[in-house]
């Protein structure tokens, strides 16, 4: 069944939220990383991420939600960007963000491509285009730290695949259309 | 946001500043500004020319940092100037890689001088996004609009064109940082107008931590001149105030201040 309108607001609402969180992260992770470097390519990531948030934003008000309306993903979703938040050593953070994060999120984008309607919901299409596209630069500078820090190359792998088997387990990180609803309902 | 809570704050004469951002090890931490500047600069050219950038790089990295833990500490903002906020820390990563870049090009390297961190401490010690944004955009970044049209001649005249194109470049990205700062801190104040109070508070600490950090007599003596109590001669720049959102009056003030310290003998000349 192809998505409706409240089902595509309710995706890109929970996506900008993502967003939001993630352009934080990285901006917490500025002062608190010793690297040049890695506070360089992070600090050019918040901008991106803000850029994608705000896309996401304009597109809420499209599908008849508030401009720059944001719906919190399903609380395993929150635990798992919890969890990459509170990440401190500058290995783990670069591989939680770069060989983690970015590549999930971007299958999770591309499988929204697949489902929703290429014309209905061509402004969407085209936003989340950019942001693939976006994403996979930022995933080159991040790895490329490693070449141009061997330093911060090494982590450890268990970390990363639990770390990823985390992201994994969570299907889908929008909450239901009705719990959504509900939540709206008892913040107003 | 409240004040810092006091594991991220240190105190200085009875003052609370944030705590300093990471650093590498290779770095040095200076409270004063006589651990920073060389003991002869004229003496040592090139060596002053190294730590004149080597200065720039960290005010820029401390830029990118007060703008992100900025962006960290009031989530509640206006969406459109946490977006403002963003894109300064973009511009300013920009600026750190074309100025690191000069100093690599110069011979020199992370760590070589001793830095300094009083934009991020004075800053980010502050509790109300008006209050950051009248310390770091409108003042610091603003007194740079001032002092950067004089860097690009002072490199322009050494005949270091590439540092004075990167000098102008920066320039330009200050203006919008600044021009920013105005514009949202007159919206700030409008919808709650216990803002202008707060920005006041933040304009006293700020000059009480001026007192508390200025030099202190013999403290630091350059080609034999004591700098105590002088100020750099850096003349108002009229045209960038302007385009940085300033009035005409407060164009005049700063240039009327500037006067008044030149007609006291208070201002230090530096080549």
């Amino acid at each position: 069944m192809s998505l409706s309108v409240k089902d595509r607001g309710a995706w890109v609402a929970t996506y900008r939220y993502i967003h939001v969180t993630l352009m934080e992260m990285l901006a917490r992770w500025v002062p608190t990383t010793p690297e040049m470097e890695v506070k360089l390519v992070f600090g050019s990531h918040i901008w991106y991420l803000a850029q994608h948030a705000d896309a996401l934003g304009k597109r809420t008000h499209e599908l008849r939600l508030a401009l720059q309306h944001s719906i919190p993903p399903v609380k395993e979703y929150l635990g798992f960007l919890d969890e990459l938040g509170r990440v401190t050593e500058t290995p783990k953070r670069i591989a939680g963000m770069y060989d983690v994060m970015l590549p999930a999120l971007g299958v999770r984008l591309r499988s929204y491509l697949e489902r929703t309607d290429q014309l209905m919901d061509a402004p969407t299409v085209r936003i989340v285009e950019r942001i693939l596209d976006e994403d996979q630069r930022m995933i080159r500078e991040g790895r490329g730290l490693r070449e141009e820090l061997p330093a911060v190359g090494s982590v450890d792998g268990t970390w990363v695949r639990r770390l990823a088997a985390t992201e994994s387990t969570v299907s889908d990180p929008v909450a239901p259309v009705a719990a959504v609803a509900s939540a709206v309902r008892e913040a107003s | 946001m409240s004040a810092p809570p006091a594991y991220e704050t240190f105190t200085v004469g009875g003052l609370a500043l944030r705590r300093d951002p990471a650093r590498e090890p290779c770095y040095r931490v200076a409270r004063g500004h006589a651990d920073v500047y060389l003991e002869a600069p004229s003496a040592l050219h090139e060596e002053a020319a190294r730590a004149s950038i080597h200065r720039n790089v960290n005010n820029e990295l401390l830029s990118l940092e007060v703008a992100a833990q900025t962006l960290v500490d009031f989530p509640d903002t206006p969406w459109e100037l946490r977006l403002e906020l963003a894109r300064q820390c973009w511009d300013e990563t920009r600026h750190v890689r074309l100025l690191f870049a000069r100093l690599l090009a110069m011979g020199g390297k992370k760590g070589e001088f001793p830095i300094i961190n009083h934009e991020w401490n004075v800053t980010c010690a502050l509790d109300s996004m008006a209050a950051r944004l009248a310390v770091q955009n409108r003042t610091f970044e603003g007194g740079s609009l001032d002092l950067l049209k004089q860097v690009i001649d002072f490199w322009a005249q050494r005949g270091d064109h590439e540092t004075a194109e990167v000098m102008e470049v920066i320039l330009a990205d200050e203006i919008n940082h600044v021009r920013f700062g105005n514009v949202w801190l007159r919206r700030l104040i409008k919808d709650d107008p216990r803002n202008l109070l707060r920005v006041a508070n933040a304009m006293g600490f700020l000059r009480q931590i001026g007192k508390v950090l200025e030099t202190k007599p013999g403290e630091l003596v350059i080609d034999g001149q004591d700098l105590a109590g002088m100020h750099p001669q850096i003349a108002g720049q009229s045209t960038e105030r302007a385009e940085a959102g300033f009035t005409v009056t407060e164009v005049a003030e700063i240039l009327r201040k500037e006067e008044a310290l030149r007609d006291r003998g208070e201002v230090e000349h530096r080549a």
